[in-house]
């Protein structure tokens, strides 16, 4: 009796066509996991479709999140009567990504780009470096003074438009560079904050840089490597024929550091900061435009232009899901906990409007599906330190850097 | 009596001694009426005496009125004529028997009325059957005249023409022939008119208080003040009335009347029942006594034979000599003949003895006691939840010092940590990573750092066993970094004389030794002692130095603009523990072993001594806006000093297990911490209003313990975050911890 006490009725839906099964409820026992449910969808396909030879890996969404537990259970969390048939959604699940290689520094790595094949990194021991992902050290070269906190390619696609580094030596440097070459060369240093420099931000028509720091400015620069079309006077040229830029702009608002700068579009900028609060500013007007206050001092933020949703770290264990456009209600969507620590850097996927990966001071790297916000996708072991940087900037590539003095490269094995 | 009654009685008299006075027979039926009023006067003679004297009274009161209110000359001839007129009359009628007349002439008593007789106001008839009719003054009988039969009337009636007026005296049995003016005032009182012919009924109408307002007033002096002012006792009463009114303790009649139409029949019990308590009103909740039983039979004084006591009864009851409450009956019934023979109750005075001890020691009432938990006296501290943020949790660890970590500051936005241990390094944090970006060697037992508070100055205090170094990190803004660099470098030239004592104390160095500059020494003070702590003032350019083994030079204020130091106590107060910088006012507080004295530092006077009531101060920190200063104890206590509100400790927190090290406020947050040897940091939350009359509100919040002890200590240093409510704690293992929330 007690079996069929715990059984439940659901119907099993998808929107893979490829994948379909027919709509017949079916059911179920309660202690259900996902695991024997994809042994159940399997059979129906394979059922169903004479050519599904390879049994795939599902995951299921009920109620818009993603089964980690037992169905009743997680019905029983939502609060959901278990009379009524359920919808259990089936999706392809995430692969696992792979550990492809480690790159070594001489130091702690804070400031991580990948684009294409060719991974920037930014280390404390105030080098700046390119590898490939296959783990070839290309160049590296120590121009700043201090610390390098952030490096960013300019172009998302293109490494040959150089990248920017910041620096706690209150200064930025545009880089050049001919890819494949170890020909790098600083041609533009941006000077104008008075304090360490700890984020930067390239705006999506490469032409302009954010930066924020400890002296709680935001700055905007130009990021052409043509000495612009300023008066002669400031075109003040130092040694190693630097071109010497100020900002064009100085946002004033916040009143601790910014952590994270981030471009919405051409022209609205995000920011994070010690002081609690997230701003979003008019790049044309030089205004604030929006303001979110939360409880702690956030540490990073990473927005995503596929859900339009901003994610941000703060310090401590939680990752935040904000809406910036919701009004009423909490903005803060979604929280999602699973580190241990402090959680120090965030990226959104560039392809998948649910996936994310974090890293954290308890030296972990986590894969997030923004449907789970209980327990992430998989923990991508490998670090001993804390992390300060992850970047998925290419979709290939999960990449990692932390305060064991290495970069973490885990292919993803998604088939695009 | 009246006086006109008298005067009639009078001329009663008169016409009984002398009835020759002529009159005309045409009255007979009038006459006979006459007859039958006086003689019905005599059968019923007390009450239409009584009759006539009230109205005669009337009369004479208002004459006497006239007479007192009124002393007019005109009216007194006119009464006076009247009085001579009747005695004109009297003397006629020869009137000897009245020798007191003329003495009594406008008051008579009663005295007088009776004149012959001394028999009394009796009925007369009792006299009937005896020959006299009482008796006169010399007390001879008087002898009732011959009273002739019926046909001696008819003769009389006959031939005596003044038959009709004749009327018999009763007091004295004569006969008395009334005279006109008897028969005139009858008359007029059978007419219901006034007996006084004389008087005039329609004389003219004199208003002595009249309606109209007088333009004069009629009595010289004005009215007393009294009587413009209401009556204060009728106020009195009134209100007493209203009040009861409204309490309803009295109706009105309106209002009673309703009620008592209202009313139904009551029933009520007649005995009060005895389950009931009786009300007191002396005692509140009185408790009555239990009823004692009805006497029985055997309390009889003559007992029926069944309830005396045979042998074997007495017997029992003798037994129970020692315990009384076991007996049956507390007494031995007794037969008595009668009453009489019971003798006097011989425990009397015992027994009233025993009941009023019973009542004094035993009052029936219930007495109204509190009980009052402890707990309940303990005020209401709000739930930690409800006071976030404060910090919670571990977050980093700065791992790299190789001994114990005795100090930490942090810069003035929180960028930076910078630590001093006994390894004889200082170490320089990045706070948000836990990144140690620089170690510079001091060469010495580091037990006291601090970060400039000036921002415009990149300098860090380090006290290094004897040596006080101001250390430029090299961190953060370049541009102040080589400020202070360039500032540093060149000493003010002052011809100030350095006095010896000063010099024996203190020794300014520039020269740094070069593998010392570079790591960034710019200024070493060596002092005579160790240097137990250093302190910036709030403006960056002061600092004070302790030197606990220095006597009376063991507290020094080095300035560095100029490069001087000075000593400001001339006299040991004690081993001075350590001293602090007021926030905003120039004020200095001195921690020695037992006290904490505040100087100030303007007027160079002490301002006040706190007394801690401990045995020795560890450290000192003062909240952020000055008032409240928080002192810790080896002897494990934590003192919060309201510095308004008594030099006495306004609360002391017992909350750590061993000596507390380290104690800090947080600037933004309402926070403070300690840390204690007993490996634990705790976490209070500290609410200073603004209000002067509130007082700040003190509720621990957390206990911290992640630090390992080392040689019993635990933890040394007490940090709070410039901006964020997160803690640093130094410990005795070498580690730094942050705490966030």
């Amino acid at each position: 009796m007690e079996s069929s006490e715990s059984q439940l009725q659901i119907r099993l839906v998808t929107k893979q066509e490829c994948f379909a099964v027919p709509d017949v409820p079916l059911a179920v026992p309660g202690s259900i996991e996902h695991n024997s449910l994809n042994e159940l969808i399997n059979q129906l396909i394979k059922e169903n479709k004479s050519d599904f030879l390879k049994p795939k890996e599902f995951d299921f969404l009920v109620l818009g999140e993603l089964l980690r537990v037992p169905l009743l259970e997680h019905l029983k969390e939502h609060n959901i009567s278990t009379e009524i048939a359920i919808d259990v959604e089936y999706i392809e699940r995430t692969p696992a990504p792979e550990p492809q290689d480690s790159l070594l520094h001489d130091d702690w790595v804070s400031g991580l780009h990948c684009v294409d094949k060719w991974i920037l990194t930014g280390c404390y021991d105030y080098s700046v470096n390119i590898w490939t992902t296959h783990g070839k050290l290309v160049t590296s070269q120590k121009e700043h003074k201090n610390i390098v906190k952030k490096v960013a390619w300019i172009n998302q696609t293109n490494p040959s438009q150089g990248f920017i580094s910041v620096s706690h030596d209150l200064t930025g440097l545009l880089w050049q560079w001919e890819p494949g070459t170890d020909q790098i060369k600083p041609q533009v240093v941006l000077k104008g904050h008075e304090k360490g420099i700890d984020s930067v931000g390239v705006s999506p028509n490469c032409l302009k840089i954010a930066t924020g720091g400890w002296d709680t400015n935001l700055k905007i620069w130009s990021s052409s490597f043509e000495s612009d079309d300023e008066p002669a006077h400031k075109k003040v040229r130092g040694d190693k024929n630097l071109i010497t830029r100020t900002p064009i702009h100085t946002l004033k608002g916040h009143k601790e550091t910014i952590t994270s700068t981030s471009w919405i579009d051409n022209h609205v900028i995000c920011t994070v900061s010690m002081d609690h609060t997230i701003k979003f500013w008019d790049a044309e007007l030089c205004g604030i435009k929006n303001e979110i206050v939360g409880q702690k001092a956030f540490l990073d933020s990473s927005w995503s232009s596929l859900s339009n949703t901003l994610l941000a770290c703060s310090a401590d264990r939680h990752i935040r899901l904000y809406d910036p456009r919701s009004s009423e209600g909490s903005v803060v969507k979604t929280t999602f906990t699973s580190h241990t620590l402090w959680v120090s850097s965030i990226e959104w996927s560039k392809y998948d409007e649910h996936l994310f990966m974090s890293g954290g001071y308890d030296s972990g790297v986590k894969l997030w599906d923004s449907r789970s916000p209980k327990a992430p996708l998989y923990n991508l072991e490998g670090h001993q330190g804390q992390v300060l940087a992850v970047d998925w900037s290419n979709n290939k590539y999960l990449v990692s850097g932390g305060c064991d003095n290495s970069v973490h490269i885990f292919r993803n094995n998604y088939v695009f | 009596m009246g006086k006109k009654e008298q005067f009639l009685k009078r001329k009663l008299e008169k016409s009984a001694e002398e009835s020759d006075e002529p009159d005309s027979g045409a009255e007979s039926v009038e006459n006979e009426e006459l007859l039958n009023v006086v003689n019905g006067e005599d059968a019923d003679s007390s009450d239409s005496d009584g009759e006539i004297e009230e109205s005669d009274e009337d009369l004479n009161d208002s004459d006497d009125e006239i007479e007192e209110s009124d002393e007019d000359d005109s009216n007194t001839t006119d009464e006076e004529s009247d009085e001579n007129e009747l005695e004109n009359e009297e003397n006629a009628a020869e009137d000897t028997a009245n020798p007191a007349r003329d003495e009594y002439s406008s008051h008579d008593t009663s005295d007088e009325e009776d004149i012959r007789t001394t028999v009394g106001n009796i009925p007369m008839n009792w006299y009937d059957d005896f020959k006299h009719l009482g008796y006169d003054w010399d007390g001879n009988q008087i002898i009732k005249p011959e009273s002739g039969d019926l046909l001696d009337t008819f003769l009389k009636r006959m031939e005596d023409p003044d038959f009709w007026r004749t009327v018999k005296d009763p007091q004295t049995g004569q006969n008395v022939v009334l005279s006109d003016a008897d028969i005139d005032l009858i008359k007029r009182l059978k007419a219901n008119q006034i007996p006084d012919a004389t008087f005039d009924e329609y004389a003219p109408w004199i208003e002595w208080f009249t309606s109209e307002v007088m333009k004069t007033p009629l009595r010289k002096f004005p009215e007393h003040k009294r009587s413009f002012l209401p009556s204060k006792s009728d106020a009195k009463k009134v209100s007493k009335l209203v009040h009861a009114l409204k309490m309803g303790w009295i109706k009105t009649r309106a209002e009673a009347e309703k009620l008592r139409a209202k009313k139904e029949p009551e029933f009520y019990m007649l005995w009060a029942t005895d389950d009931q308590a009786e009300d007191m009103r002396r005692i509140h909740k009185h408790i009555p006594a239990p009823k004692r039983l009805l006497p029985g039979h055997a309390e009889s004084y003559n007992p029926p034979p069944e309830y005396l006591f045979d042998e074997k009864e007495l017997k029992q009851w003798n037994k129970h000599k020692n315990a009384p409450w076991k007996r049956k009956l507390h007494f031995v019934p007794q037969k008595f003949e009668s009453l009489r023979h019971v003798p006097a109750y011989p425990r009397y005075i015992k027994e009233r003895f025993l009941r009023c001890l019973d009542l004094y020691l035993c009052p029936r009432g219930i007495k109204m006691k509190l009980n009052i938990e402890p707990e309940a006296l303990v005020p209401k501290l709000p739930s930690p939840k409800d006071l976030q943020p404060f910090p919670t949790t571990l977050s980093i660890e700065y791992k790299g010092h190789g001994d114990m970590v005795r100090t930490i500051s942090t810069d003035k936005i929180g960028q930076y940590l910078v630590s001093g241990s006994d390894d004889g390094t200082i170490k320089l944090w990045e706070v948000n990573t836990g990144r140690c970006l620089k170690t510079i060697d001091t060469g010495g037992v580091v037990r006291s750092v601090e970060w400039c508070p000036n921002p415009a100055l990149s300098l860090i205090l380090v006290a290094a066993s004897n040596r006080v170094l101001l250390i430029n990190p090299h961190l953060g803004d370049t541009l102040i970094t080589s400020k202070t660099d360039s500032v540093l470098e060149t000493a003010p030239q002052s011809d100030a004389i350095v006095s010896e004592r000063i010099k024996t104390t203190v020794e300014w160095s520039e020269s740094i030794d070069p593998k010392e500059y570079t790591q960034g020494v710019r200024i070493a003070l060596k002092h005579f002692k160790e240097v137990a702590q250093v302190t910036w003032h709030g403006k960056g350019d002061y600092f004070a130095t302790v030197m606990p083994d220095g006597l009376n030079r063991s507290v020094l204020i080095s300035q560095i603009s100029r490069r001087r130091s000075q000593i400001p106590f001339t006299k040991s107060k004690g081993l001075v523990q350590c001293v602090l910088f007021h926030p905003t006012k120039p004020c200095l507080f001195v921690a020695t072993q037992r006290h904490v004295r505040i100087y100030d530092l303007v007027k160079q006077t002490l301002m006040k001594k706190l007394l801690t009531n401990s045995k020795w101060i560890s450290t000192m920190a003062i909240h952020p806006g000055g008032d409240n200063l928080l002192v810790g104890t080896y002897d494990r206590k934590m003192l919060w000093f309201d510095l308004d509100l008594s030099t006495k400790p306004y609360q002391t927190l017992r909350l750590h297990g061993t000596a507390v090290r380290g104690v800090a406020f947080h600037k933004r947050y309402p926070l403070f911490a300690s840390g204690s040897d007993d490996k634990s940091l705790i976490v209070c939350h500290g609410m200073v209003y603004n209000d002067l009359l509130k007082n700040p509100l003190i509720v621990p919040l957390k206990r911290l313990q992640d630090h390992e002890t080392n040689n019993d200590f635990g933890i040394f240093g007490v940090l709070f975050h410039p901006l964020q409510p997160w803690v640093f704690s130094s410990g005795a293992d070498g580690t730094i911890k942050l705490y966030s929330n």
